[in-house]
């Protein structure tokens, strides 16, 4: 391998590997600290992977209040926490701190011993899901948010999608004026930012009587929706070839069966992959929501406002990016399944 | 089994373009009717008219003794291959042919004895169970074909479905075709722009061009008996060859004449060619009607250019009066080795066309 090779193989993989470190690291770093109590995320260096016990001692020097210590991960230093001899307020600072739950039995037992003179050394596990705990706790409403969200969600899709496709299908199996204006057109509504429209929207859903309801912020995300539906639909249609439809037909399907057994089938990852930009879009969405509901917020708007409101605490803010991002997991595995069976190439 | 009868059928599309002139047409109980044209001519059109795919503009389709022009696609009972065998790929070959046969409300079991049936016939019990992506074209095709064959339609209507196969396979899924229609005695309505294939299934042959249907005879009568240029030019490889001639009228006789050549007339054919004497006519003769004389004495001499030897026979390739005349020769024919070699026509083998019209003169 002569230099030229080398150098070229080299500047690929720093640029593939800076590319990861751009997507993956913040991802990372969003997982970890969803599982770091409050001590952790504040230390500095910033520890890689979330601690899942603590060592902590425990002093009590004569004439002074009792001083707990935690041990470091590495080596055998210990950094003072809290100097009290209120166990309550031992308890509540090991909770909040660092998501322990001792019991306050626990702690005057170990004052009482340490009394003694002789320096308490014990251990203890961690909560990891402690952030996710106090996400809903501390969040009013995050239930009533997340099933907003899924009916938002749902509606999305449904009219995405039954409009969308049949609007996908005219444009691929039928001519008709001005057939290609409206089909670029469809897109202009995507060509404005949400928020933009978002006050006349208000207007416009208030009129309605649909403001803060799941049906009237899924209509404002279908617009956009059902846009990109049809130019995904039309496409797949126009990939299927129209003898399919002709030969259901000449062998004695009608127009309803033909779409239902043959269309539909051979639509499917076309469709799915659809669902999945509608799901996304309409379950990520933050500010069209936030201007277009009140007391009914989506997840989406509960989680933004969680993690302006935790300045103090990113590990509650990492916890609820977590708990936004995993539905749309699980939705885009479940539908990976879909997209993957292309009929395509060698059917024609 | 059925028959179809086209009554003064016309299709004019929206646009303004007449695929199809006013065409009348009857296809016999158990016939193999084969539509041949080039590409453009109507001929599918005509045949998605007949299954009710294509609206008709003008005129009437029967099929059996019913008016079907306004029937609906499912309702006609008609059996299709397409060109792209059009074999639904999200279902498995078994599916493929169940699948009409459960819209038409068969049992289960009516269903697999069916199935049992046709599959042997085609050749692709081995396969049921894949899905077509997993098969060659030869072997869609056939599950194309046993699809039709098993819905026991009134007629098979066939677009074209070997031309998407390399040329051996074509030839010999010709032959199966062919043995599954005798076998069935179905009627069946076959497209194709290869006169080759046309020939050697059709019982009659429907020749069209422009849309317009200009002859309709056994492959024979299509062959020898041509209704004018364009068919005698389409038909055959190679093709007959054209020569610019003159009728002249010598003593009582009615002659062909040409700078180098000149012969008579039957006389049977006198009264026809009253009104050509004196007028450029084309001659039109197929290379295997000419023979090269063993003899000097022919009828004419032909300057020599080449031989294309084929196996079976051979192509002497001639030149008169700048045009390639193309003569077919069994293989153990000798060419003498001169420059020009003796010919003589097969007379009674001769068209004459107008020069005009393009008609064949009759």
């Amino acid at each position: 391998m002569n230099i030229y090779k080398a150098s070229k193989k080299a500047t690929f993989a720093i640029v593939v590997f800076g590319i990861i470190f751009i997507i993956a690291l913040p991802l990372f770093f969003v997982v970890t600290m969803s599982f770091m109590s409050k001590h952790e995320v504040m230390s500095f260096p910033l520890n890689m992977f979330p601690r899942f016990s603590y060592t902590l001692k425990v002093e009590k020097p004569e004439k002074k209040k009792p001083i707990f210590y935690l041990k470091s991960q590495v080596g055998d230093k210990y950094t003072s926490l809290i100097e009290s001899s209120d166990t309550s307020k031992i308890h509540s600072f090991f909770l909040n701190e660092l998501s322990l739950n001792v019991p306050k039995e626990k702690i005057r037992k170990l004052i009482d011993k340490a009394s003694t003179g002789k320096a308490q050394t014990f251990n203890e596990w961690k909560n990891p899901f402690f952030n996710f705990q106090m996400f809903f706790l501390v969040t009013n409403g995050a239930f009533a948010a997340l099933w907003m969200s899924i009916k938002t969600v749902i509606f999305t899709c449904l009219i995405s999608l039954i409009i969308g496709s049949l609007a996908g299908y005219a444009f691929a199996r039928y001519f008709f004026k001005g057939k290609d204006i409206a089909k670029v057109s469809v897109l202009f509504v995507r060509m404005f930012p949400g928020v933009s429209i978002a006050i006349p929207m208000a207007l416009i859903l208030v009129n309605m009587g649909m403001f803060d309801t799941a049906f009237g912020l899924s209509l404002v995300y279908s617009v956009g929706n059902i846009a990109l539906t049809i130019w995904i639909t039309c496409s797949i249609f126009l990939g299927i070839p129209v003898e399919f439809e002709e030969a259901a037909q000449v062998f004695g399907a009608g127009k309803f069966k033909t779409f239902l057994k043959v269309t539909l089938p051979l639509t499917l990852p076309g469709l799915a992959a659809s669902s999945m930009y509608c799901f996304l879009g309409a379950w990520n969405e933050v500010i069209t929501a936030l201007l277009l509901t009140q007391s009914h917020p989506t997840f989406a708007v509960v989680v933004y406002t969680t993690i302006f409101g935790s300045q103090s605490n990113f590990g509650f803010a990492a916890a609820g990016a977590i708990l936004q991002a995993i539905p749309a997991l699980i939705f885009t595995f479940i539908i990976k399944k879909y997209i993957n069976q292309m009929w395509g190439e060698a059917a024609v | 089994m059925g028959t179809v009868r086209l009554e003064n059928i016309e299709k004019i599309y929206p646009n303004g373009f007449q695929a199809v002139e006013k065409s009348n047409l009857e296809i016999h109980e158990g016939e193999f009717l084969v539509l041949l044209g080039p590409s453009g001519c109507g001929k599918t059109t005509i045949m998605r008219m007949i299954v009710g795919l294509e609206e008709v503009t003008k005129g009437k389709v029967f099929i059996g003794s019913e008016e079907v022009t306004e029937t609906p696609v499912q309702k006609r009972n008609v059996g299709m291959v397409f060109q792209n065998y059009a074999v639904w790929p999200h279902m498995t070959v078994y599916e493929n042919i169940a699948f009409p046969l459960k819209l038409k409300g068969f049992s289960k079991k009516k269903i697999k004895d069916q199935i049992n049936k046709v599959s042997e016939m085609t050749n692709i019990t081995d396969y049921l169970d894949r899905y077509p992506t997993q098969l060659s074209g030869g072997q869609r095709q056939r599950v194309a074909v046993a699809r039709a064959v098993a819905y026991q339609p009134k007629v098979f209507l066939m677009d074209e479905p070997l031309s998407a196969l390399d040329a051996k396979l074509r030839e010999s899924m010709r032959t199966e075709l062919k043995q599954i229609q005798r076998q069935l005695k179905a009627t069946t309505v076959f497209v194709t722009h290869d006169q080759a294939e046309a020939m050697s299934l059709a019982d009659r042959i429907v020749v069209m061009d422009k849309g317009k249907i200009i002859q309709i005879g056994s492959p024979e009568e299509v062959y020898h008996d041509c209704n004018n240029l364009f068919i005698a030019d389409f038909i055959g490889t190679p093709p007959t060859n054209f020569i610019d001639v003159k009728i002249i009228k010598k003593n009582n006789d009615i002659t062909v004449k040409h700078s180098d050549f000149e012969f008579n007339l039957k006389s049977a054919d006198y009264k026809t060619l009253e009104r050509y004497i004196d007028k450029d006519v084309i001659l039109g003769i197929r290379p295997e009607d000419m023979e090269i004389s063993k003899t000097e004495s022919g009828s004419l001499k032909l300057n020599l250019l080449l031989t294309e030897p084929q196996g079976n026979y051979k192509i002497v390739v001639c030149v008169l009066a700048e045009r390639k005349i193309k003569i077919v020769v069994p293989s153990d024919v000798k060419i003498p080795k001169s420059k020009t070699i003796p010919i003589n026509f097969k007379l009674d083998r001769i068209m004459l066309f107008d020069k005009e019209t393009e008609e064949r003169i009759r």
